[in-house]
């Protein structure tokens, strides 16, 4: 009886865990579950509607709509786009958040007022800065062309184009992002004890080497950090895509996530988006595993 | 000033006003009028102001409505929010109980999961539970996040166990102990919480756009979405005007409450 006692622990943790317990399990945990389940299963939309809560009605498919999904060219297409995507947006966030970083941790004039200026588009939703970026890459009128014909150049009609639209929604999420991973690096840049750069100092080394042997190594570390948040958010472009372009023009703007959600509210084809749902998901899982194996290795 | 630190003032100048400028472009466009919208070169500056945009979109927007659902959603949910995952956070701090280690593993593995993979399922269970086409439907299911476990988790770990075990040698129950020692103890944290989740709530798009379905349950960013795709009638002009009334609660949330915002998203970061 004491050894159940023991065993059990304190039965007010329970009340304590329960909301949380029973949220996360219905609305996280489940929903986990049910995609993988619905990824092997050809469920019929009229079935699931008559289906109870933990019913996942349908004749079992096995791979199918895996292999379905890689033979996909739109699937394929829209990992390409994705990864064009990727390819603009995580090097531009990463340096401009590493420079705008090293720029305001220095005492400049002003620079507590510019750090909130340039961490202000991480608040705005991401409707309203699409709206925004729409408006400033107008073909017609927009002040982004205004600006390019002031010095010769006659702008494309951006968001129509199928070479630039993408570029656009990526450089859209740069300027909501910076801000934020500039945030990032200068709380690693102000945990580094000043007595380093005091030593440094007595040692007599340069500007530069200061930066080498001291700053360098801390903004590799936290780089491995935010470039694996950096990437598994390029895994989930939605909104932008929603709003700026609605995947056009010719599919060239159609990422993962926005076919997944096509296939699922617009075609209800219920399988097959939950198998590219779970391929998303293992891509996800591989870039995980990768960037722990290469902290471990860097720090131990 | 020193003349070597000319150089960097400038450079973080000049990118602060490039930062800055879709917003200042947003606003000055926003006061334009119909015709001074469509000129191109734009003018830079409004040539008159048209205040009367702003009453106008109001009444498109269905403000009234539109922010009060808004509201609606984000205030449960962020008070859910902080009262279950600081609950959650203590027992997870400063007890013992079966299955623990477990439950936190899990835990720590849906922090991976793409909230596209989240979706679908979502969508039936809360059709399912009755919820769709309801604002419940956007509360429920995001009452607990697993961000404010590990978040509040984080601060209860520096509470002293004397502390505490103090209590209750006075006779503090369990759940006294937590309400008058630990909440009041978490005051910075919870602050801090309550900003970070108020925004994200404020600002969903993707679930308000698959849950609902009565324009009369719309929340801000949902109609504003909406709006600016389904209407070509109504001129750039108002939709930024639209688009200011629909981020001016956040910013003025943000700028109020700037410090515990930022401590916040960092202690949040350094986990993530």
């Amino acid at each position: 009886m004491s050894y159940i006692r023991r065993k059990l622990g304190d039965l007010s943790a329970y009340a304590f865990i329960l909301p949380a317990f029973l949220i996360l399990g219905l609305f996280l945990v489940y929903p986990v579950i049910w995609s993988v389940v619905a990824s092997f299963k050809d469920i019929k939309p009229m079935a699931l509607q008559q289906a109870g809560l933990f019913e996942i009605p349908g004749k079992i498919v096995g791979f199918d709509y895996y292999a379905d999904a890689l033979q996909n060219p739109l699937f394929l297409k829209a990992l390409v786009n994705t990864l064009y995507f990727g390819i603009i947006f995580v090097p531009i966030t990463m340096l401009g958040s590493v420079l705008l970083a090293l720029l305001v941790n220095q005492k400049l004039a002003g620079v507590n007022f510019v750090r909130t200026v340039f961490f202000i588009p991480y608040i705005i939703s991401v409707v309203s800065a699409s709206l925004i970026f729409v408006f400033l890459f107008n073909g017609d009128r927009g002040l982004v062309n205004a600006l390019l014909s002031n010095i010769g150049i006659e702008g494309p009609n951006w968001l129509a184009s199928s070479v630039w639209a993408m570029p656009v929604i990526a450089i859209m999420t740069c300027w909501r992002n910076i801000g934020y991973f500039m945030l990032i690096y200068l709380s690693g840049l102000q945990s580094i004890p000043t007595d380093l750069y005091e030593v440094a100092d007595v040692e007599g080394a340069s500007k530069f080497e200061k930066f080498r042997y001291v700053t360098w190594p801390l903004l590799g570390r936290v780089s491995l950090v935010v470039m694996i948040l950096l990437l598994i958010s390029s895994l989930n472009v939605f909104q932008e895509v929603y709003i700026m372009t609605g995947g056009g023009p010719a599919d060239s703007t159609t990422t993962v996530p926005f076919l997944i959600f096509n296939r699922a509210f617009k075609y209800y084809e219920i399988g097959p988006a939950a198998a590219m749902s779970y391929i998303l998901f293992v891509i996800v899982i591989i870039i995980t595993i990768i960037q722990k194996k290469l902290v471990d290795k860097r720090l131990g | 000033m020193h003349a070597k630190k000319l150089l960097p003032t400038i450079v973080m100048w000049v990118f602060g006003v490039l930062f800055f400028l879709p917003v200042y472009w947003l606003v000055a466009s926003s006061l334009k009028s119909d015709a001074e919208i469509t000129r191109f070169p734009p003018t830079f500056w409004p040539e008159t102001m048209v205040w009367k945009n702003y009453p106008e979109i109001w009444d498109l927007l269905k403000f009234n409505v539109t922010s009060l659902n808004s509201l609606t959603v984000a205030v449960p949910t962020v008070l859910l929010t902080v009262l279950f995952s600081s609950m959650a956070g203590y027992a997870f701090s400063k007890k013992r109980f079966l299955g623990k280690d477990a439950m936190f593993v899990v835990l720590i593995a849906t922090m991976t999961v793409p909230p596209t993979v989240l979706l679908l399922p979502l969508y039936f269970i809360i059709t399912k539970l009755g919820m769709f086409d309801t604002l419940l439907g956007l509360i429920l299911p995001f009452s607990v996040t697993v961000f404010a476990i590990f978040f509040t988790k984080q601060s209860i770990d520096d509470i002293p166990n004397e502390m505490l075990e103090a209590a209750k040698v006075d006779g503090s129950g369990d759940f006294r102990t937590f309400f008058q020692i630990v909440i009041p103890l978490l005051r910075p944290t919870l602050t801090a919480l309550i900003i970070i989740d108020f925004v994200q709530n404020w600002n969903s798009f993707t679930m308000p756009l698959v849950l609902l379905q009565s324009e009369s349950n719309f929340t801000l960013p949902l109609k504003l979405a909406l709006m600016a795709q389904e209407s070509v009638s109504i001129p750039w002009s108002k939709i930024l005007a639209a688009n200011v009334l629909t981020l001016l609660p956040v910013l003025i949330l943000f700028i109020a409450m700037q410090k515990q915002f930022v401590a916040g998203l960092m202690a949040g970061a350094v986990k993530g």
